[in-house]
């Protein structure tokens, strides 16, 4: 490639019917009611997940096998306003602690009963120098996971 | 996919191994395009399709589906949930 590359970040903007300080706590005390239990980057399926509501506090999920997988850390911790957490996960969709991309997410009240809810998933270049070596070689193999899964989705 | 494993590839030349149409596979590939899994560029007169050696715009691609997903299902918890600090 002959062209600097830069990622755009993913960006999502949602109204919820919800006061600022619950749609908080729906998304983080109250995780495992709601996250996708197919959502998981364990090996074994998704029991429970969770967010421990503190700086520094894992985003981690239990599984059936009675394993626990860490997805990411807590790096901002603003109740009810904000949060901003590591996200741990490889290119090839699998935990790894030295890969780490950024996710925002922000709450914001615009009327009683009414909050925007706002996230923004970063930094993917710094997933793609990490795992630079690794990437390249599965890209050679047609990226077994995260391809695979993809391509079922979009040929569905 | 699979016929642009050997290199670049005219719409043209894909489809003369397909059981589909030219249009189809026109279709297809801008699918892929889209989603970040090929790329293309001109070449003379025609344009040519080539796998995106990058990917991280497949993973991005991936991303931004997985967080809709997710993001609707923390809206509906949200709001069927009692919020004590709703105001009329």
């Amino acid at each position: 490639m002959n062209k600097a590359f830069v990622i755009a970040p993913v960006r999502k903007s949602l109204v919820v019917k919800a006061s600022q300080a619950h749609a908080f706590d729906v998304f983080t005390s109250r995780l495992d009611s709601w996250w996708p239990k197919g959502h998981g980057i364990g090996a074994t399926p998704v029991k429970q997940s969770f967010i421990e509501p503190r700086k520094g506090g894992r985003w981690y999920t239990t599984h059936e096998d009675g394993s626990e997988t860490v997805v990411g850390h807590m790096r901002v911790w603003e109740p009810p306003q904000r949060i901003v957490f590591s996200w741990e996960v490889s290119a090839d969709w699998k935990p790894d602690p030295s890969v780490a991309s950024e996710v925002e997410i922000r709450f914001i009240a615009e009327g009683a009963g009414t909050t925007r809810v706002e996230l923004e998933h970063r930094n993917f270049e710094a997933l793609g120098q990490a795992g630079g070596e690794k990437m390249r070689g599965s890209v050679d193999g047609g990226w077994p996971g995260l391809l695979e899964i993809f391509r079922k989705q979009a040929e569905a | 996919m699979e016929a642009l494993r050997a290199g670049p590839r005219a719409v043209g030349e894909i489809a003369r191994g397909m059981p589909v149409s030219r249009p189809a596979v026109s279709q297809h590939l801008k699918v892929l395009k889209e989603a970040g899994l090929v790329t293309d560029r001109a070449e003379g007169t025609r344009r040519v399709y080539y796998l995106d050696p990058k990917g991280l715009a497949a993973l991005r691609a991936w991303l931004d589906r997985f967080w809709d997903q997710a993001l609707v299902a923390f809206q509906e918890e949200a709001e069927k949930t009692p919020d004590k600090d709703k105001r009329k």
